[in-house]
């Protein structure tokens, strides 16, 4: 078990489009949850695998994981919320979501972080906290007595190229 | 008599000679271009700060992952600043990529 690449839930994609989910990015506010290398990630579960507390993201752990990586006042179970998100559609061929680096508490003690999972916490129905995407970092990273910041890719958390 | 608080805060990097001030009290952690690291986008740490800071290689596969690289071209997982009382870490994430194909 373990992370391997960074992923749209197909899901999501399908959810929206389909008017399923009435998922806004414009304005509802996604959290970003760390998990360690205990899961294994799937970006075509089902939709409602793909959210927060089901499936392999699972609500448990602690600071070193098991899975999920968090600690109270630094980075909160169930994620950090992310800010000033965009939804970019202003370079042909291109849609790209996209948000400020995402930092704990100064005082986060965290290991075993191995990569992320962005969810619609603002959704309730039909599935609650469905799953966005998830992002491997490419390794274990922790931080002691400081701060742990997530830097998204100048190319957005996620990226659809037509 | 009352005293003024204010929030200006002095940032330098242990690897290069860039400084800065930030002067609002949420102002988040500044990052520049370090010539030190191989012109990677890294934080700079307060003024005066005993620490190192150094790249950490992405430790897996690229395969068609979007990671960030420095001037060279090495594809970078984070920054880690090590001060005399803890650690501090910058990941970068890649992006989730999804693409049409043409038949």
């Amino acid at each position: 078990m373990a992370w391997t690449n960074s992923k749209i839930f197909r899901p999501f994609l399908a959810d929206v489009l389909d008017n399923t989910t009435a998922v806004d990015l414009g304005s509802d506010v996604p959290k970003v949850a760390l998990y360690d290398n205990s899961i294994t990630p799937d970006n075509d579960v089902t939709s409602a695998n793909s959210a927060y507390t089901a499936g392999v993201w699972s609500a448990t752990g602690g600071g070193t994981g098991t899975p999920q990586v968090f600690q109270a006042g630094q980075w909160a179970q169930g994620g950090v919320a992310l800010a000033s998100t965009s939804l970019n559609s202003g370079t042909a061929d291109t849609v790209f979501y996209d948000a400020a680096d995402t930092a704990s508490g100064s005082a986060a003690t965290l290991s075993n972080v191995f990569g992320c999972l962005v969810y619609d916490d603002t959704l309730t129905t039909p599935v609650a906290d469905q799953g966005i995407s998830y992002n491997y970092f490419g390794g274990t990273n922790a931080v002691t007595n400081g701060t742990l910041t997530v830097v998204w890719n100048a190319n957005g958390i996620f990226r659809i190229t037509l | 008599m009352i005293p003024e608080l204010s929030a200006e805060r002095h940032w330098t990097c242990p690897n290069c000679t860039i400084a800065a001030v930030t002067r609002r009290p949420e102002a988040p952690i500044p990052f520049h271009a370090c010539k030190g690291l191989n012109g990677l986008n890294a934080p700079l740490v307060p003024d005066g700060t005993r620490c190192k800071v150094q790249t950490i290689e992405r430790e897996d596969y690229i395969g068609r992952e979007v990671v960030r690289t420095d001037g060279e071209g090495r594809p970078v997982m984070s920054v880690v600043t090590t001060r005399d009382d803890g650690t501090d870490c910058v990941i970068y994430a890649p992006t989730a990529t999804a693409g049409a194909m043409e038949v």
